[in-house]
């Protein structure tokens, strides 16, 4: 992959976890995730336009204007995800308390979002969530964890979970009791 | 679902019943699945994945004008209509979401030598969107897809299924699981390598058989 490429995929992959922050947001009416995902688009709209930029350089290097074509469109789309996103994030900012309903729709939507502090005694503490599959074993992908006052937003899969941590995450209604469970240390991680 | 006429579509969203909720929670539906599509059909150079995405563009369409139908027939008051509006907003940006996918899909109308470097980024992608077949050997076969619990147990999204020459998209909790289907998945590597394993029969399905008791 080269730089223009993997510039794409983070436009993509970060659009992705913008809207499960908007969402959580939301679903906790927690404005400073809200405020994060304000920053993060900020940040991907210029991420968008150097690949646009850099997509035209190359058109007047290479003369493959049909890559650029793509490359150009797509950023575009990608962009546009990451905007709904912060529409999303502004009804937290704006709102005392969004209304019930929008709530109930996120807990009924076939993806949902869940949010679970990592109590002594977890299965979770002390490894990072690449190393023990959490996605993958426990059906929730995680979003964000903070620790003491801070977020760790996106966190990658060497990120180590700690006693105490809150841990919010994405994935099917029927996943998110075991999770509830893993961090609370009620349920075991199985082999 | 199977490809469907426009109404025989919107049926299937019954929004004269819909209420509020139903209707954000669909429309919130949609627009990941949609996504999801999206990505998939330039990953599969698939066509029919791509008239999906359109459709689903079109039904959304229709959510959006009847949610805000519904919105404003139950506003009482100010406050209500404040609330509401903020609601209406949540709609629009997933509306904006389904937008964004029909434009994904529109790059296939591009020159198809032009697209391959997306395959190859999409692949690198935190979560990916790969396929597998499930193999008449496998016990997931006759099953259903509820049942199972395929997301949680794996992390694995069926965003749809390939069945001979048929589609069948962002499959519903009963749809049985039948031998050949081609599965088109979401999700991490590692939570592809498993679903493979159960997928090809080298695995056996897990059982929970105290968890039902457990929650009565």
């Amino acid at each position: 992959m080269d730089q223009l490429d993997e510039m794409l995929l983070e436009l993509k992959d970060s659009s992705e976890l913008m809207i499960d922050l908007a969402y959580s947001s939301l679903l906790y009416n927690n404005k400073e995730i809200a405020e994060e995902v304000v920053l993060m688009e900020e940040v991907l709209d210029e991420l968008a336009n150097d690949i646009q930029r850099q997509a035209i350089a190359r058109v007047m290097r290479d003369r493959d204007e049909g890559k650029a074509f793509t490359v150009i469109k797509l950023a575009a789309a990608v962009e546009e995800i990451s905007d709904a996103a912060m529409q999303i994030a502004m009804v937290t900012i704006d709102d005392d308390e969004p209304h019930p309903v929008i709530r109930l729709s996120i807990k009924d939507a076939d993806t949902t979002i869940t949010l679970a502090e990592v109590k002594p005694g977890s299965d979770l503490i002390g490894k990072s969530l690449g190393k023990m599959r959490l996605a993958s074993r426990s059906g929730m992908w995680v979003v964000a964890v903070k620790r003491d006052r801070k977020y760790l937003y996106g966190p990658e899969k060497d990120a180590v979970i700690e006693e105490g941590d809150v841990v919010i995450s994405r994935g099917p209604p029927d996943a998110e009791k075991y999770f509830q469970d893993l961090c609370s240390g009620e349920e075991r991680l199985e082999e | 679902m199977y490809d469907l006429g426009r109404e025989q579509r919107l049926d299937r969203y019954d929004l004269a019943h819909a209420t509020v909720r139903d209707i954000l929670t669909e429309m919130k539906d949609i627009s990941e699945i949609m996504v999801d599509l999206a990505y998939a059909s330039i990953m599969f150079d698939s066509e029919e994945i791509a008239e999906e995405v359109k459709n689903l563009e079109e039904d959304m369409e229709e959510l959006s004008k009847s949610i805000r139908t519904k919105a404003m027939l139950s506003a009482r008051t100010h406050k209500d209509a404040a609330k509401l509006s903020s609601l209406l907003e949540v709609a629009a940006a997933s509306r904006r979401i389904s937008n964004a996918a029909g434009d994904i899909v529109k790059l296939m109308e591009c020159e198809v030598d032009k697209r391959p470097f997306l395959t190859f980024i999409l692949r690198e992608a935190e979560e990916k969107i790969k396929r597998l077949v499930l193999e008449d050997v496998s016990d997931m076969v006759g099953r259903q897809i509820g049942e199972l619990g395929v997301e949680s147990e794996t992390g694995m999204r069926i965003i749809a299924i390939k069945r001979g020459k048929r589609w069948m998209y962002d499959p519903e909790e009963e749809n049985k699981l039948k031998a050949g289907d081609v599965l088109i998945v979401r999700g991490t590597d590692d939570g592809y390598d498993v679903l493979r394993s159960f997928a090809n029969g080298d695995e056996k399905w897990p059982e929970y058989p105290d968890e039902d008791e457990e929650e009565d």
